[in-house]
């Protein structure tokens, strides 16, 4: 049957659509055929595919035929059945009659005649051509046409249509196309059966020795090609994929192994595209279907089908595996091959598939993951074919120029060498190449890496070229090949070029040999018997392919260095593209690395370092340094050479935080010096670097540093370097940044000393200004390195884990300084409250107490304030202070203490000097509370005045105030400040106090003196005298001292004691005239005083008391004023009656009182013009309001008997019996005046009276 | 069911590990002594999810992922399963386990209360000492549904809630 | 033979990885694991393709390269095993058994609570399995 196949394909060739027969009855083809064919490619057809499902299909198209033409004449029946598919599908019967005898007579017998082969599917088409006007030609027409349809249509099946030429019936046309239709499915469902059934009856068989694959062949690419006629591709690929199937698993079993196929010249080019590339005569050779072109022919027919059906991608796909699997069938078959004939035929499939699947290819028809999974499938096949293609430049010689990049390793390394049965050997007329070759070979130096990086290079091979060409020789076997080789250890690792030039002293030794060898053919021919060397492999590999490849555009791309580039890019930049459009960025990164290498060869460097930005960011992404430590050097040296320094410099950084692992030492070392270099070159823009993953920083494990407010301190945080060697860093800053405020901002602290970094752990101190009150956590590092800023913001990964570093949980940075709020951080305050001896040198205590805070070298600046001075001549005293209580307990001991000026055991006790002004503290008073005694005098020139009954009025406390300004520096660096002033209350001794205790008749007075203590110490009086104003005289010429059995008098603090002296009135002579008059009387007191400086007033301090207690006596004078007359009345106040009604609450009342004048002075009495009198009222203010001034002058003549009257408006605020306001002179003494008549001691005030207003007019 | 020794050890270990962290180790900051123990817990569901799902296909969703903690990896930990599991649909799912192991044993101690508390008001005090003790023991749990469901790739908060005693409720909020 | 195997963290950063060939060419089979990782995202990422083995840890043959075969898994931690082999007959059977045993030692490894979760597994014992393992690959797919 396989006679057939011409035939068969001949016939497949001819026709590619449908027949329709015309059986022309009355010859009106003519007239119709226009009409009829215009209908033609049918719009829209409806037909059953293989599962009897209705499928529309669209401009299907189809032809008409008379069945009179010749096409349709004389088949053999049985060639006939086995090509029906070229036979008519439907079969129109063209009829016209006017006259129902002629009809009855002629036409009906002849039609019976034409339809009666049920065979084919035919149907009537009666054209009338009756003009529409005449009447009866068209009555007997539609007489006809009825009679016709009642011969010839059944109930089932209509199979008549009535064409009217002059006036066509709107729906003819439709009516005629679904009947053709109709036939047209009719007669295919028949013959798909038919088929059908004849394969199933050959596939039962299939496995018997008589089965024939042919038979079945041609059947069922016969339906399938009827299937492709009808526009079914779907059932047509469907047959070609049983038909494949079936080839596959009958053809190929054991035994029936048939030549392969594939020896001719050509086949190294697939025809995955062109089913027609090939007769079918050719590929089957007595029934036996050769393989290689069967399978391809399969595929070719399938990968049409599939365009038609715009499947692209599917073809892409199927390609894909089919490529990757037949390319397994060629390697089973590699011996019988051509050399490389496997590689080559890739090459040429994946190139063709790509191309074709590209231009059918149309974007946005199929979903987009289906799209993104056809430019994966183009990538893979692009990539599949750059592999082959580099295997066979590296067969030729140009392994040197692949870059040994992992993914080139990757995928040449694990790809076998070529298996010829033979391999080939040097044509003996390549000599010259040969050398040429070597040449090459011997000058080629491998590209050293940037920073002088060694590694030894990634293989490209699976195993030595060198070994394996050899083995595969036929004169020799590997063994001795082994022997030979086991002497050079070279040989069993390392890249092909290495052999060689590994090789080349021993090609020194052989040249002689070859040049002679040159000469003899026969010699030549002996040469096989020694292994060839690399050189000589290379060239014959290269005549091999160039007899292999019949494709001359990729002979070209191989036959030389530029050549293979290009190609080898646009291979690669194909992949890359294709990838990056689908899920496989990664490939797509990665080839753009290699892109990079060639543009980079060309110096194409800009391109260059683009692409390997892109590979590093991939791999840095994802942490896979090991590949990142391959690309990185090389994007450095792209940007080196594009003086890139921002980048380069980042790319050392990144490479020293690289593993530690990953470079050798001294590598790192280069890149730390490429960054110090640079550094300190010039650099024309520095930009700051970041180091974060380099240096990192920590605090200090442990507690933050604690400040208090103002303080500076120094900060002491871990560096760890990660570079290789010592790094001098020329500034050094970080930053602090307050957790508590973000407004707070961020505090650089900076150490410009240059700070060396070792590498690892360095521990560095930064002196830290006084901070805001909060707390601070670390920020950023910043520093300079020559001309460069760098930055660093990471915190150490290499801190010391604490704890649940390994937890995955966000740990907050840890505060390292926390800054106080400001508080007191110190007191001072005197040590005493009760007053001291004025004008005498007295100690001063100053409390100082330090509250939990170091006083370290503090400094005090005492300033004294008017009237006070501080004892130069005497040394401070500073002792611990032991608090009040205790103190109080053993106030004696410390007493005495002082005295001898011993010191306690258990206190510190020093003496320290004041220079200009300021005393510096001593260390142990630090932290302990302590007492610093200060010698000073308060100064006050006055004189003291006693007060009498006559001016009672006494010094106020004010006077005695004095005032010491503190100011006290303290803290780290004497910051802190603490500034009080303290007051201090100095007083005499005493307050004196007189009166005339009584008159005697003899005329003496006795003068009563009352001393009353002031301060909180025991005076003892020694001695007293009185120095008397003029007009009065001592009695009995005595020295006017007391009786001296009161002497010596002591007084207690606080107590009083008092003195007698007897005076009497002294008549005035000339000779007293004479002298100065003594306005008034001086009382001297010569007393001691013994008392405690810790309690108030105290013996003069004395330079250095001396061990035994010397008694020290100090004089007090106080002023005294004696007044004539004496205790008799020369002044009366009278209390004038008020007015009857009494007295209301909130009632004005005026209160009048008289005062007279007595009796007028002696002439002789000179006093001060006397003629007003100072008033003052006195009322219990809760009781009275006073309304008006209390005290007052009011002018009194001297003479006798003139009168006053002083009234005071005033207010009673209480009700009851309240005592009234008094009206006093407090200029005269009490003695002197007489009250008549006598003020009530009570009045009686009525309650308000029920009224509004508590104000009515008196 | 006869408790067995590693199961009563498991028990005092956690309630060692509360009370140290809250009473030694962060004596006056609970908030910081939580986040230690809720780490703890984290990391060990980590680990244990990566076991317990081993030999299972990958969850398509959350519901599923939230599923497997309520069945197998629930059983794994404590023998039996969540009783009752609530979402709302929008990432939150309430796991109820009605009687939760780790509680079970779990009991205020009246007397620790100072009698001279009045009764009104000693109740209450009782009640949220209760409520604080327990919470603390919660932590751990917690962490560990979180460390579980994270490393499931579902990064979620955890918060558990005590109905009464050794009921108890964890609340799973799916950071969207 | 198996060459290499790796496993590879949730955000695809090498967790392990080591090679069982003697040439130093370990750089190349990284190459090989980290674009399979491109294999294993499209079928994560599109479960259409994934097919009928949806959400099932093992993933298969990953390369349908001629010359070596890769196969991947992924755990429901998102963390992915890779093995390179170079032996092109593989039964599934063993590579999926390879895969249990791997899974469950690389299980053992990361319980270790002094290992950090998403750092490098350094443990020498889990090297040891590994390669035990590899081993016994090897023998049971030559037998």
């Amino acid at each position: 049957m396989a006679n057939f196949l011409a035939q068969f394909q001949t016939i497949k060739n001819s026709c590619d659509h449908l027949v329709i027969a015309v059986e022309d009855v009355s010859d009106l083809w003519p007239i119709v055929k226009d009409w009829f064919e215009e209908r033609l490619p049918f719009k829209r057809a409806s037909l059953n595919n293989k599962t009897r499902n209705p499928v529309f299909v669209e401009k299907l198209a189809a032809e008409f035929i008379l069945t009179t033409d010749s096409r349709l004449r004389s088949r053999f029946p049985q060639e006939q059945l086995l090509f029906w598919f070229r036979e008519p599908y439907a079969t129109v019967v063209l009829v016209t009659c006017e006259d129902l005898d002629e009809f009855r007579t002629i036409l009906k017998p002849r039609l019976k005649l034409i339809v009666q082969n049920d065979e084919r599917e035919w149907f009537i088409v009666f054209v009338s051509k009756a003009q529409p006007n005449n009447e009866n030609a068209t009555k007997s027409a539609k007489k006809v046409y009825a009679r016709l349809e009642v011969e010839f249509s059944s109930k089932k099946r209509e199979r008549c249509c009535k064409l009217d030429i002059h006036c066509p019936e709107a729906n003819f046309w439709e009516d005629l196309e679904s009947k053709i239709m109709e036939s047209i499915r009719n007669t295919l469902d028949r013959r798909v059966q038919f088929y059908e059934d004849e394969i199933r009856k050959l596939s039962e068989q299939r496995f018997m020795p008589v089965w024939n694959f042919c038979n079945f062949f041609i059947l069922k690419e016969s339906l399938a090609f009827m299937f492709e006629m009808a526009h079914l591709f779907e059932d047509a690929l469907r047959e070609y994929d049983e038909l494949e199937l079936c080839y596959l698993e009958t053809v190929n079993m054991i035994g029936k192994q048939r030549d392969f196929g594939g020896v001719d010249r050509g086949d190294d080019q697939a025809v995955l595209l062109n089913p027609g590339n090939k007769p079918l005569t050719q590929i089957v050779q007595d029934d036996s279907f050769r393989e290689f072109e069967f399978r391809q022919y399969l595929f070719a027919c399938q990968s049409k089908l599939l365009f038609k059906l715009n499947r692209a991608f599917e073809v892409a796909s199927r390609g894909y595996s089919f490529i990757i699997s037949f390319s397994k069938a060629l390697a089973l078959h590699e011996n019988i091959l051509p050399f490389c004939m496997r590689e080559v035929w890739v090459i040429t499939a994946c190139l063709d598939v790509v191309n074709a699947t590209a231009s059918h290819y149309v974007d946005g028809l199929v979903a987009p993951d289906i799209e993104k999974e056809f430019y994966r499938l183009q990538g893979d096949l692009y990539s599949l074919c750059r592999v082959k293609f580099m295997r066979l430049a590296y067969l030729i010689g140009y392994g040197t120029e692949i870059e040994r990049s992992p993914v080139n390793s990757a995928s040449l390394s694990m790809l076998p060498w070529p298996k010829p049965a033979i391999w080939p050997s040097v044509p003996p007329d390549a000599l010259s190449e040969v050398f040429s070759k070597e040449k090459m070979i011997l000058q080629e130096t491998r590209r050293v890496k940037h920073f002088g990086i060694q590694r030894k290079p990634l293989p490209l091979e699976p195993s030595l070229l060198l070994r394996e060409a050899n083995r595969r020789r036929a004169s020799l076997s590997a063994g001795n090949m082994f022997e030979m080789f086991e002497g050079r250890p070279v040989f069993n690792e390392g890249s092909g070029s290495e052999a060689s030039t590994k090789m080349s002293p021993s090609q020194k030794v052989r040249s002689g040999v070859m040049s002679r060898t040159n000469s003899s053919p026969g010699n030549f021919e002996s040469a096989i018997d020694r292994p060839m060397r690399l050189a000589e492999i290379y060239i014959a590999a290269e005549h091999a392919l160039q007899h292999t490849i019949s494709n001359p555009s990729l002979w070209k791309s191989l036959s030389a260095l530029e050549e293979f580039e290009q190609k080898y890019l646009e291979l690669t930049k194909g992949a890359a593209d294709n990838y990056h459009r689908s899920w496989w960025k990664r490939h797509g990164v990665v080839l753009d690395g290699e892109i990079a290498a060639v543009c980079f060869k060309h110096r194409n460097i800009d391109l260059a370092a683009k692409s390997y930005e892109k590979v590093c960011a991939l791999y840095a992404g994802e942490g896979w340094q090991d590949l990142l430590a391959e690309v990185l050097p090389n994007l450095a040296e792209c940007q080196k050479i594009l003086n890139d320094e921002a980048g380069y410099l980042s790319s050392c950084v990144r490479l020293l935080s690289l593993d530690k692992g990953l470079f050798s030492s001294k590598e790192r070392q280069a890149f730390q010096l490429e960054v110090v270099n640079l550094a300190h070159s010039e650099m024309k823009n520095p930009v700051p670097l970041d180091v974060s993953s380099l240096i990192t920083f920590s605090g200090n494990p442990g507690p933050p540093l604690e400040l208090c407010d103002g303080d500076p301190g120094t900060l002491s945080v871990t560096v760890w370097s990660g570079f290789p060697d010592d790094i001098t860093l020329d500034s050094l800053s970080l930053t602090l940044m307050a957790t508590s405020n973000g407004d707070e901002g961020v505090k650089a602290l900076r150490s410009t000393s240059a700070t060396v970094l070792e590498p690892g752990r360095n521990n560095i101190t930064l002196d830290l200004p006084p901070q805001k009150p909060g707390s601070y956590v670390l920020g950023v590092l910043t520093g300079q390195i020559g001309h460069l800023r760098f930055r660093s913001h990471s915190f150490s990964k290499g801190a010391p884990v604490d704890g649940d570093d390994f937890m995955i949980y966000e740990k907050p940075t840890r505060p390292i300084l926390k800054v106080f709020k400001p508080r007191a951080l110190v007191d001072l305050a005197a040590a005493i409250s009760s007053a001291l001896l004025i004008n005498e040198p007295q100690w001063v205590g100053i409390i100082v107490r330090p509250m939990d805070y170091s006083l370290k070298d503090a400094v005090l600046q005492i300033d004294t304030g008017p009237g006070l001075a501080i004892e130069k001549s005497h040394v401070i005293e500073m002792e611990s202070y032991a608090d009040v209580s205790q103190s109080a307990a053993d106030v004696g001991k410390s007493d005495a203490a002082h005295k001898n000026g011993s010191l306690a055991i258990d206190k510190h006790f020093e003496q320290l000097r004041l220079n200009d002004g300021r005393i510096v503290f001593p260390g142990w008073a630090n932290n302990v509370t302590s007492v610093l005694w200060i010698p000073i005098r308060a100064i006050s020139d006055r004189l003291a005045r006693g007060s009498s009954s006559v001016s009672p009025q006494r010094q106020s406390i004010v006077d005695g105030m004095r005032t010491i300004a503190l100011k006290l520096e303290f803290g780290v660096s004497h910051n802190q400040i603490f500034e009080r002033t303290l007051a201090v209350h100095f007083t005499d001794p005493f307050h004196v106090n007189t009166r005339i205790a009584d008159k005697c008749n003899d005329g003496t007075l006795l003068l009563q003196v009352i001393l009353q203590s002031e301060v909180k110490a025991t005076l003892t009086i020694y001695d007293a005298w009185l120095d008397l104003q003029d007009g009065f005289a001592h009695t009995r010429k005595g020295d006017g001292r007391p009786n001296p059995g009161f002497i010596p008098l002591v007084i207690s603090p606080n107590s009083r004691a008092g003195i007698l002296f007897s005076i009497c009135f002294e008549m005035s002579n000339a000779e007293e005239e004479a002298k100065a008059p003594q306005p008034d009387s001086i009382l001297n007191i010569r007393y001691g005083i013994s008392g405690d400086r810790t309690i108030g007033a105290h013996p003069p301090a004395v330079e250095s008391p001396g061990p035994e207690v010397v008694r020290q006596d100090l004089i007090f004078r106080s002023a005294l004023v004696l007044k004539r007359p004496v205790l008799d009345p020369c002044l009366a106040v009278g209390f004038l009656p008020l007015r009857s009604g009494g007295l209301r609450v909130g009632q004005l009342v005026n209160m009048k009182w008289r005062v007279e004048r007595l009796k007028d002075f002696e002439e002789n009495e000179v006093l001060k013009d006397d003629d007003e009198v100072l008033y003052e009222v006195n009322a219990n203010s809760d009781n009275w309001m006073i309304a008006g001034r209390k005290r007052g002058h009011a002018s009194l003549s001297m003479k006798q008997g003139s009168r006053i009257v002083i009234t005071i408006l005033c207010v009673p605020l209480v009700a009851g019996y309240v005592r009234p306001p008094q009206l006093g002179l407090p200029d005269v003494d009490e003695a002197n005046i007489s009250c008549n008549p006598a003020g009530p001691h009570l009045v009686c005030v009525l309650p308000p009276a029920l009224s509004s207003s508590f104000c009515i007019p008196a | 069911m006869g408790r067995e020794v590693s199961e009563s050890c498991v028990d005092s270990l956690l309630t060692e590990m509360v009370s140290s962290y809250c009473d030694r180790f962060y004596a006056n900051k609970p908030e910081l002594a939580a986040r230690r123990i809720e780490a703890i817990g984290f990391q060990v569901g980590h680990q244990l999810s990566e076991r317990y799902t081993m030999e299972r296909p990958r969850f398509s969703d959350n519901l599923e992922a939230i599923k497997f903690i309520c069945k197998d990896f629930w059983s794994e930990l404590f023998k039996k399963q969540i009783d009752n599991l609530k979402t709302n649909h929008k990432g939150t799912f309430v796991l109820q386990d009605n009687r939760f192991r780790w509680l079970a044993r779990m009991s205020i101690d009246p007397s620790s209360e100072d009698g001279d508390l009045s009764q009104d008001n000693s109740a209450p005090v009782t009640e949220n000492k209760a409520a604080q003790a327990t919470s603390m023991h919660l932590y751990f749990p917690c962490g560990i549904i979180r460390g579980a469901l994270s490393n499931l790739g579902i990064p979620c908060a955890v918060s558990a809630d005590i109905s009464s005693l050794p009921a108890c409720s964890f609340v799973v909020r799916i950071k969207a | 033979m198996i060459v290499c195997v790796a496993v590879v963290g949730h955000q695809n950063n090498p967790l392990y990885i080591q090679s069982f060939t003697e040439a130093d060419d370990a750089l190349k089979l990284h190459h090989i694991v980290h674009c399979s990782l491109d294999v294993i995202d499209e079928r994560v990422n599109n479960p259409k393709k994934s097919g009928p083995t949806l959400n099932e840890t093992f993933l298969g043959l990953l390369y349908p390269t001629e010359n070596y075969k890769v196969y991947g898994y992924l755990t429901n931690t998102k963390v992915k095993f890779i093995v390179v082999t170079t032996d092109l007959d593989v039964r599934d059977a063993d590579v999926r058994n390879f895969f249990r045993k791997f899974h469950v030692a690389y299980v053992d490894a990361v319980s270790n609570p002094f290992h950090v979760p998403g750092k490098k597994i350094t443990s020498r014992t889990f090297a040891e399995r590994v390669s035990t393992i590899v081993k016994s690959f090897g023998l049971s797919s030559a037998g």
